[in-house]
């Protein structure tokens, strides 16, 4: 199989799974415990917490180990008091969650960035949050956060002078990002910040919100006070010490890895431009992920070709996966302006760590061999 | 060649029904009927991966898919009729009337407009021209379900796994096509409640009222239900009227809101050597009198033989009660049998062809 999925999962590093093992049976303790063999595991919580600190550029206080992408979106955008102003094309997590708030969803360009005087004037004095992804797990799409951060500091001075006491933070959600970009929050202006270990060779249900010194959040799960009462429960110690390594992994082979899979989405545009004639590349060509190539050919059922593609070995997405099991539209897709028939002709193809050279040049040719036999069967679902 | 539109549902049956069509040289479109369905909360579309499946399929099988979105309708004449049917006291068979109206009526009609010569499906059934004939497979029989269909459409229709003996059969020949849905396990329920179950279902659409549970034979007042509705005829379980020997129930007055209950299992109406149906339905001619004919009151139930006697209209008309409905038959059972409850089905057997039946009154 070649495995060309990554956004949607990552397979764990074996090196995270070593790290993990220990702390599943001789290493159990709970954190909390007085006994030394606890204080120990939980000096290796804290060790693992600061590491990941690190990585982002924050300190350890900051931040709230939770289950998952998911859990830490939901814990910033309820925790707030006010509304929400997010954008058209984030997460299913983020839309929900904005439109239970009764948030504000900007639309954005054909290469996923949203018009910031539009931002600009979405941010009324009710709105507490605004919510940016940093990539686009359907395109690679890259927002310029520290862009959005500066309209959001001048509206935050702008309040400040007008004597509106409303805080307003900037979430962004960072999944996609990581291994693959600049995370230091300083540098990205953000007051909060969510990564997911799922997506980056670490275990799934393992996620992370960073929280700024000084935010006050309403915390969705309360308990023990655990994670400075924004998450109670009994650290997830596996989890963490997992989600650490994935990060230093990444983080450590970033520069290096963000050229070998360029030079990959490269080879495979370059193949798929050449063979597939009406091929579009959905992509901001000037701020794009190395990871994913997102694109579509009209005319073309994208699930029939990725269940075609399957069946020859290569695993690729058409939407995002959640979407694809809806057997709806990707909102995604639909919000930077492709047409139904260009949505519904969309495959997603996400390289990762052990994607090869090799595993790119076996799957081109089998994309372009699957998109060809496809073609006469056209996009037949009502 | 002949153009065959297969419902697929994402299940091994209907999955393995398209690929002998195809290897028997149909021309073979798969279609999904999109049914529908109640969401539950916070998730939104249940049918999701059943579509996915039947599409995988067909896409294994090189085969056009196609989705008929019949929501709308399926909702109005199937879940309508079947909480209509439950608030009038009565206990409806959802699955006969989709039958019925959605898959050989609405399905039927559309593949045919869209150009299909024949539909099939993955029941256990078989036809002979305009005749329904039981599956070879007593066991995985599913004709009581199919009693409601019309000839004509049964004449339109193959029924490629009827002749199949064992689901280890079909499963195996499934995998040996190299089916992903060869292991899938079988859908249980009524497909379009989910997990729910049927009394907090009909909650939510309905209006009940507590009311008394009595014994019949005492007119004792046992306990309290929660809706008359909630209780068929026979029924066992759920009646919390305490321990010893359990109680059945053997009848409700709507009106008063009261739900009977008896420990004797020789209760009065428990055992019917007639039963009257109404809503009659044949699928090609209807049963002659005198002849000795099968019945089945449930699903994978025995056989039993009977007689039929239609009901002229106005026959035993007794003042201050209505007539019995011209279109309704008794049915004389050689062996009595557990009543029915209102609303389900006899469906009446000539050997191995399916004639049709009816509802009970």
């Amino acid at each position: 199989m070649i495995y060309l999925d990554n956004a949607a999962a990552t397979p764990m590093d074996q090196r995270v799974l070593t790290a993990m093992m220990p702390y599943f049976s001789d290493e159990f303790y709970n954190p909390s415990a007085a006994y030394l063999a606890a204080r120990r595991v939980h000096d290796d919580v804290a060790t693992a917490r600061h590491s990941l600190a690190k990585i982002i550029g924050a300190k350890s206080a900051e931040i709230i180990i939770t289950a998952g992408a998911t859990e830490s979106i939901n814990l910033a955008l309820n925790g707030v008091d006010g509304a929400v102003v997010t954008t058209a094309i984030e997460h299913d997590s983020v839309l929900a969650t904005a439109k239970a708030r009764g948030g504000v969803v900007l639309p954005v360009n054909s290469l996923g960035q949203i018009d910031l005087e539009s931002l600009r004037s979405a941010i009324t004095d009710q709105v507490a949050l605004v919510s940016v992804g940093y990539v686009n797990s359907e395109t690679g799409m890259i927002q310029d956060i520290r862009a959005i951060a500066d309209v959001v500091q001048d509206i935050r001075d702008d309040r400040r002078q007008r004597g509106v006491e409303r805080p307003l933070y900037l979430h962004t959600d960072a999944s996609q990002a990581a291994g693959v970009l600049d995370l230091n929050v300083s540098r990205l202006g953000v007051d909060l910040m969510t990564l997911n270990a799922g997506k980056c060779y670490g275990p799934k249900q393992v996620g992370l919100l960073y929280v700024r010194a000084g935010i006050r959040l309403k915390p969705l799960i309360i308990g023990g006070g655990q994670e400075m009462g924004l998450r109670s429960g009994t650290e997830n110690v596996t989890g963490i010490i997992g989600f650490a390594k994935a990060m230093e992994l990444a983080e450590s082979t970033r520069g290096s890895e963000v050229k070998r899979l360029a030079a990959l989405r490269n080879q495979l545009k370059s193949y798929l431009v050449q063979h597939i004639p009406d091929i579009k590349i959905n992509e901001n060509q000037r701020r794009n992920s190395p990871a994913i190539l997102n694109f579509s050919v009209a005319g073309v059922d994208g699930e029939r070709v990725v269940f075609a593609l399957d069946e020859r070995g290569v695993q690729v997405a058409t939407g995002s996966a959640c979407a694809a099991n809806k057997g709806l539209r990707s909102h995604i897709l639909v919000a930077l302006g492709l047409s139904n028939a260009e949505a519904d002709g969309s495959i997603r193809v996400s390289m990762g760590r052990f994607t090869t050279s090799e595993d790119i040049e076996a799957a081109s040719q089998l994309i372009v061999e699957v998109v060809s036999e496809q073609r006469k069967f056209g996009v037949m679902d009502a | 060649m002949t153009k065959v539109y297969v419902g697929m549902s994402g299940g091994v049956d209907s999955s393995l029904t398209a690929a002998l069509l195809v290897q028997q040289g149909y021309e073979v479109v798969g279609v999904y009927m999109k049914n529908w369905t109640q969401d539950a909360p916070g998730m939104q579309c249940p049918w999701a991966e059943d579509l996915a499946d039947a599409k995988r399929v067909a896409v294994h099988l090189n085969i056009p898919f196609k989705v008929f979105d019949f929501q709308t309708e399926y909702k109005q004449l199937v879940v309508d009729y079947m909480i209509r049917e439950y608030q009038a006291g009565r206990t409806p068979n959802p699955d006969i009337m989709c039958n019925q109206e959605v898959k050989f009526g609405l399905f039927l009609q559309a593949a045919l407009a869209d150009g299909a010569d024949l539909i099939a499906t993955g029941h256990y059934a078989r036809s002979d021209g305009s005749k329904l004939l039981r599956a070879a497979n007593e066991d995985k029989d599913q004709t009581y379900f199919l009693y409601r269909v019309d000839g004509s459409a049964v004449a339109k229709t193959i029924f490629p796994i009827g002749n199949y003996k064992t689901k280890d059969e079909v499963r195996a020949k499934a995998a040996e096509f190299g089916l992903s849905t060869a292991s899938k396990h079988d859908s249980q329920g009524i497909c379009f409640i989910g997990t729910v179950s049927i009394r907090d279902f009909l909650k939510q659409y309905v209006k009940t009222e507590p009311g008394d549970i009595v014994e019949r034979e005492s007119g004792r007042v046992l306990g309290r239900h929660d809706g008359a509705l909630f209780y068929t005829f026979g029924q066992r379980h759920g009646l919390n009227v305490g321990g010893g020997l359990p109680y059945y129930v053997v009848g409700k007055d709507m009106a008063k809101n009261e739900v009977y209950v008896s420990r004797n299992l020789n209760s009065q109406g428990f055992w019917l050597d007639e039963i009257v149906v109404g809503q009659l339905h044949w699928i090609n001619q209807p049963p002659i009198e005198g002849k000795t004919y099968q019945i089945r009151t449930r699903h994978r139930a025995p056989l039993i033989d009977a007689t039929v006697s239609f009901v002229q209209p106005n026959q035993n008309k007794v003042d201050g009660e209505p007539a019995v409905s011209p279109d309704s038959l008794v049915l004389h059972l050689s062996t009595p049998e557990r009543a029915v409850a209102p609303g389900q089905s006899v469906v009446i057997y000539d050997g191995d062809e399916v004639l049709g039946g009816g509802i009970v009154v």
